[in-house]
């Protein structure tokens, strides 16, 4: 023992500056927890109060006494914040310096009182009872957490990864809102379920930049028989008078180095269309000011395609398809089965092979762009199919099996006032898809052969045709309904075209006839001596109509008969004119003229 | 017994010895994958490293918190969420991007006729944007960090009229770089990343812009 | 000339509805012709990169001292000492960040995520501590750690648990590890760091409900010593292996256990183990036929803890902020107004029957369903997504990606928590004889109290 105070007495001074601490503690903690619930109750920097008055300030604006009134208030606000905020680290430092002072008093009674070890008093506890003891209680608990996790999963689980896989293909058909408001109908025929599923989950890329909205694609001319396909375009001031001999109205002329028989795709002011020989396949661009070709692709290497090219009819050729675009890429087919996407200055995006097609005139069916879902109609022999391929990189979206014959049609994209259907024709149906999945929404079947027509559409009528067949005219509805049929006329290659009024129809062998679109009856029928392949295209009230010699007949889009007048091109032409605003491409045998007014 | 015992131990050890050499080795000699790389930067085996547009790919190795402002959509939660309170991330003022308006949009209510900074004008809640007047008709504004809280009102306002030149970013001074930022858990919109330390502003309109954009490009390979 | 500029700005100020677009150039820069520069925008650096290998430096150290203050000095004192440095150091001037516990997190995530930066500090305080472990015992908790430093603090008046409590609340830790592990490795969420009862103390700041944790922590730890350190460390759980493996740990006497049975009741951790002379009482046949049957269920229970694992798959991806949003937005695109869809639906349909007229009932019916879209209040999350371009399928696959690596993880994290459970259960089937009162190397903080009940000295 020290002289001078005693170490019991060192020890209760400790013990009461810990008590003292403590008290002091415990009372700074409940400040601090009123401080927090004061705050957390009243955000002084959001007071409705404050809210009321500015609104009041908002309707009466010329008011100094309220804007007095807010000003006071507002420095009464903040100084709450700050204030309140202070004392929190005010108070949070004082209830750190007591609890120091408590632990270090209680350590300082620990150094100073050493107590000797003493013996524990009884014996030291049997070590091997309580080890098997351990073991139980750890297989108790061993067992109630897992019986407690596996309620819990019970209890949880939300087969999350099912609604996220079912929200993908959801997802598709909400984003199609921005075109028209659709939804999918939850009534619509669902014959070949097997069919329904697409094959791949729809992983739509995220397209940057974005996808061309509906409406620029209806202002360009980015496929086959114009935007969507039904031979109507909205261009104005199209030429009617032109002579390709004598070069009148005629802007430009430019020879398309190999043979094709598809028609010109536009994209602002470029031109695209391809040309192939059994050994060559290559992809044009044109300007469509001047007429030069800005690039010329080849289409080669492309893994899977055959060495050989298939057999194909001279009246189809190895480049019966036409292109299609969507602003950004530019998207080519050929019979062989090559299929190539490009960007617009010509360097290739992506290529695959899709399969040598098993036709034996030839594959035909154009290509179809919606949104960014490269739609291809594949009726071969075998295997018939339409297939939508991602336009960034070329995989498959989705791939619907149909059930039909070999069809040299190509697919229609129609607004039906409710969403976007694809449709289809081939023997035995015409079937309609959504093109963002490759559901079947409805079939219905009325027409039979070799189908070389592609379909007409408007005002919820789809007309489909075909020679040793029969005309249709159904109604899309819940189920699709034939309104009337007709065999008087009937096409093999031009496919028909129709306005909410009239259908017009031209024979291969180069008969005209128009029909009343609801009602069947027939208005007029004129015979203009000369075969047709091209597809009537309707513009600005008028129907162009190209014979094989390339003759164009230009006639009006009324139930009397009226021939505006006769353009000759000065050679022959299999392809289906393009439009742009005050212009008309027009592919002959050798060369694409631009004809202006 | 105790020397088999001994002996197993030792064997012990050499394993675990063993696993923790690989391990630190696994992690110092880790391949990156290149195409995914999102912040492009902390590179030691990356191939790209020559070629990387980022100045500082090579010398970073450790990095910081920061937000991006272009993602950012001022949602308030940085004056909640920061672990300190007041928050780390304060408005930062890109004066070189200010137009010096009169009728500022970071620094007025919606809607205010007036244009004097009187309390029932100011957006800010703490009054740390200051406003003064410079020459006819130019106002220079400064954030009092002090005072500011990070709510980010005054950013929403400066981005939705004004050139953008108030933008949030986190303050390193105040900030104690959490091993994992108790902000970014709460973001809405993922604008926080870490950062290289020796770049760690993401502001905008200062010229730093190409170490966002290669970032951004990042995003899109990833 | 100037002035003008601001009118249409004025305009569109106030009546145009704010439309957010980042930075553009909508005002011109202004051209003073008062002598005003432009102030600098100030950048704060963070603190200098060098200083990260200080901490290393001053890990090291600590490291070192501690251990031979344990291992040769034996002095309770100097340890304690050492553990008021490290609180300090690590705790109140580092804030607690970078600290070897969280570090698991940040090796998991890089393990997995290559393009994580790893610094070389963090992987030097991953495995500095474990390697000192290895051979010297756990001399990092001793008084290297601020969590155990703080706690140690308050360790006044220590009771023991009880064989059955102590062995049961020892499993907790492998649950957090598996889970932290689990988190990092996904790229979900860092919970050690999130669940940090200490850092509040050390920055003076913290959420109310992580206070209130401190608060029961540090209280219930004045009589169940360092309870963070036993009954949830998840780095404890890695140092508690490799300390059972570790050359020279910590002895209670420095030459030979007279059995004199004071310290018996010494260490607040129950970590001394006191001396088996006896035989099982389950006689050794059986015994074998046990571990027999021990072996047999290991893979069982890994399996069953597996599968339970996997089947909490969606209720952890939950935590995963990128399935959060996938569900919300799920969730949004289900909800919104989907009775108003119905409604449209069945619009459409009688639309459908009444033909022409229905067109435009069925137009009615849309015109309901986007009312229903709109009336739903959008959450930040929801507005983000809508600001960021992304698309929802993208949306649905980060998330079905996630969810698929918790798939893989949940078994992983139930397999390691079966094999856990089996090995702990085994470990006490397995002989022992010892005749002495020794400290169990894997328990042992290394505090080095025991020593000072000793009455042998060297």
């Amino acid at each position: 023992m020290k002289t001078g105070k005693s170490p019991q007495n060192t020890i209760r001074l400790l013990e009461n500056i810990s008590l003292g601490s403590a008290v002091f503690a415990v009372v700074l903690c409940v400040l601090i927890i009123v401080n927090f619930i004061q705050i957390k109750r009243a955000d002084p920097l959001n007071t409705p109060a404050m809210t009321a008055l500015i609104e009041k300030l908002q309707s009466d604006p010329g008011n100094e006494q309220l804007s007095q009134e807010i000003q006071t208030l507002d420095l009464l606000a903040r100084k709450a914040f700050f204030t309140a905020q202070w004392q929190v680290r005010t108070g949070g430092y004082l209830l750190f310096i007591s609890i120091l002072l408590l632990v270090s008093c209680f350590k300082a009674i620990e150094l100073i009182s050493v107590k000797l070890p003493k013996e524990p008093a009884g014996k030291p506890p049997m070590f091997w009872e309580t080890r098997i003891l351990k073991r139980q209680w750890l297989v108790y608990s061993g067992a109630s957490l897992l019986a407690l996790t596996l309620l819990l999963a019970w209890l949880t689980h939300k087969d999350l990864g099912k609604d996220l896989g079912s929200g993908k293909i959801q997802d598709a058909g909400y984003r199609m809102r921005d075109d028209v408001s659709p939804t999918p109908n939850p009534q619509s025929p669902t014959p070949n379920s097997q069919s329904q599923i697409p094959n791949s989950q729809p992983q739509i890329p995220n397209s940057q930049p974005p996808i061309p909205a509906w409406q620029e694609v209806q202002a360009n001319f980015p496929c086959f028989r114009g935007p969507g396909g039904i031979g109507i375009t909205a261009c104005t001031g199209i030429p009617t008078s032109w002579d390709g001999k004598s070069g009148k109205n005629i802007k430009w002329k430019t020879a398309i180095p190999l043979p094709g028989y598809n028609s010109p795709v536009i994209w602002g002011d470029k031109i695209f269309l391809s040309g192939a020989s059994e050994t060559k396949r290559e992809v044009y661009c044109l300007d469509a000011v001047s007429g030069k070709i800005l690039w010329n692709s080849p289409v080669e290497k492309i893994p899977g395609s055959p060495s050989q090219a298939p057999g194909v009819s001279k009246e189809t050729g190895q480049a019966a398809p036409s292109l299609t675009t969507d602003g950004q890429r530019v998207y080519a087919i050929f019979a062989n089965g090559d299929l190539i996407a490009l960007d617009l200055d010509g360097n290739p995006v992506w290529s695959k092979n899709l399969g040598v097609p098993a036709n034996h005139y030839g594959h035909s069916s154009s290509l179809m762009m919606y949104r960014d879902i490269l739609i291809i109609q594949y009726d071969q022999r075998g295997a018939p199919a339409v297939i939508g391929l991602s336009g960034k990189t070329g995989e498959q979206v989705w791939k619907t099996a149909r059930n039909v014959k070999i069809s040299w049609a190509s697919p229609s994209l129609i607004n039906t006032g409710n969403r976007m259907e694809l449709i289809l024709a081939a023997e035995p149906s015409v079937a309609s898809y959504d093109p963002l999945t490759g559901k079947e929404l409805w079939s219905i079947d009325c027409i039979s052969g070799e189908v070389g027509p592609s379909l007409a559409y408007a005002a919820g009528i789809v007309f489909s045709v075909n020679e040793y067949s029969t005309l249709s005219a159904v109604r899309i509805a819940d189920p699709p309904k034939v309104l009337w049929e007709n065999n008087e006329y009937l096409s093999d290659v031009p496919s028909p075209v129709a306005t909410d009024k009239y259908l017009f129809l031209v024979t291969s062998y180069g008969t005209a006839v128009c029909y009343d679109a609801v009602a069947g009856t027939k208005y007029w029928e004129h015979d203009f001596g000369n075969p047709v392949y091209s597809s009537p295209m309707l513009a600005e009230g008028k129907i162009y109509i190209m014979d094989k010699k390339g003759m164009m007949n230009i006639i009006k889009a009324d139930k009397e008969f009226s021939l505006l007048s006769q353009c000759p091109l000065g050679e022959g032409s299999f392809c289906t004119p393009a439009f742009t605003n005050g212009h008309i491409f027009l592919r002959g045998d050798r060369n694409l003229y631009c004809v202006e007014k | 017994m105790p020397n088999r015992r001994e002996f197993l131990n030792t064997l012990m050890r050499g394993g675990i010895l063993a696993a923790l050499g690989l391990l630190s080795g696994a992690l110092l000699f880790r391949k990156r994958d290149e195409n995914s790389c999102s912040t492009g930067f902390a590179c030691n085996s990356c191939s790209k490293s020559k070629s990387c547009s980022l100045p500082a790919a090579l010398e970073a190795r450790q990095t910081v918190w920061q937000l991006d402002p272009a993602k950012c959509i001022q949602c308030g939660r940085c004056a909640t969420s920061c672990v300190m309170s007041p928050s780390a991330v304060k408005c930062t003022h890109a004066y070189a991007m200010c137009g010096y308006c009169d009728l500022c949009g970071g620094y007025f209510k919606p809607g205010t006729k007036t244009l004097t900074t009187a309390a029932e004008h100011q957006l800010c809640p703490t009054n740390a944007l200051k406003r003064k007047f410079i020459e006819e008709p130019f106002f220079e504004y400064t954030v009092d960090e002090e005072l500011c809280i990070g709510c980010g009102k005054c950013v929403k306002g400066c981005s939705a009229f004004g050139n953008g030149s108030l933008q949030l970013q986190v303050r390193h001074h105040r900030c104690e770089n959490c091993n994992e930022c108790s902000i970014a858990r709460k973001c809405p919109s993922q604008a926080f990343t870490r950062v290289p330390a020796n770049q760690p502003s993401l502001l905008k309109g200062l010229g730093n812009e190409r170490m966002q954009d290669a970032g951004k490009k990042g995003e899109v390979n990833a | 000339m100037r002035k003008t500029n601001l009118v249409p700005a004025l305009l569109a100020f106030t009546t145009l509805f704010p439309k957010t677009v980042f930075a553009i150039q909508r005002f011109p820069k202004p051209e003073f012709e008062s002598a005003y520069t432009q102030p600098q925008t100030q950048i704060p650096l963070p603190r200098g990169e060098f200083m990260a290998y200080l901490d290393v430096a001053v890990l090291l150290i600590a490291l070192s001292v501690v251990t031979w203050l344990v291992l040769k000095k034996r002095s309770r004192l100097w340890v304690f000492a050492m553990s008021i440095f490290s609180l300090g150091y690590f705790g109140f001037y580092r804030e607690g960040c970078v600290c070897s516990i969280g570090a698991i997190q940040n090796v998991s995530l890089a393990l997995f995520d290559s393009t994580f930066v790893l610094p070389l500090s963090v992987i030097l305080f991953f495995i500095l501590p474990l390697l000192f472990t290895l051979f010297f015992g756990r001399t990092f908790c001793a008084a290297v750690c601020p969590f155990g430093a703080i706690q140690d603090l308050f360790a006044f008046k220590p009771q023991a648990l009880g064989s059955r409590l102590n062995t049961v609340l020892g499993i907790i830790p492998y649950l957090y590890l598996g889970l932290a592990v689990l988190f990092a490795a996904t790229g979900t969420d860092f919970i050690i760091c999130r669940y940090d009862p200490f850092v509040g103390i050390f920055r003076f700041t913290a959420s109310f409900g992580m206070f209130l944790f401190t608060g029961i922590l540090l209280l219930s730890g004045i009589f169940i010593a360092r309870p963070y350190c036993r009954f949830l460390c998840p780095y404890g759980v890695l140092l508690n292996w490799t300390s059972r493996f570790s050359r020279s740990h910590l002895t209670i006497t420095p030459k030979e256990c007279i059995q004199c049975r004071l310290c018996e009741n010494s260490c607040p951790y129950d970590a001394i183990d006191i001396p088996v002379t006896t035989k099982s009482p389950e006689s050794s046949p059986v015994m074998v036929k046990k571990m027999m049957m021990m072996v047999l269920i290991v893979p069982v229970l890994v399996i069953a803890f597996g599968y339970a694992g996997s089947r909490m798959q969606d209720t952890l991806a939950g935590v995963d902020p990128r399935v959060k949003l996938a569900k919300e937005v799920l969730s949004g695109m289900r909800d919104a107004g989907s009775g108003m869809r119905d409604a449209g639906y069945k619009m459409q349909d009688a639309g459908y029957k009444m033909q022409d007229a229905g067109y435009k009932m069925r137009d009615a019916g849309y015109k309901m369903r986007d009312a229903g879209y709109k009336m739903r209040d959008e959450s930040f999350e929801i507005k983000a997504f809508k600001a960021s371009g992304k698309t929802e399928s993208q949306v649905y696959s980060e998330a079905s990606a996630v969810l698929k690596k918790f798939y893989i993880g949940g078994w992983l994290f139930g397999g390691f928590i079966g094999l856990a459970i089996a090995l702990m259960i085994g470990g006490r089937m397995l002989p022992v004889y010892r005749a002495d009162y020794v400290t169990n190397k894997g328990r042992c903080f290394s505090c080095a109290r025991c020593v000072d009940y000793c009455p042998v000295k060297s």
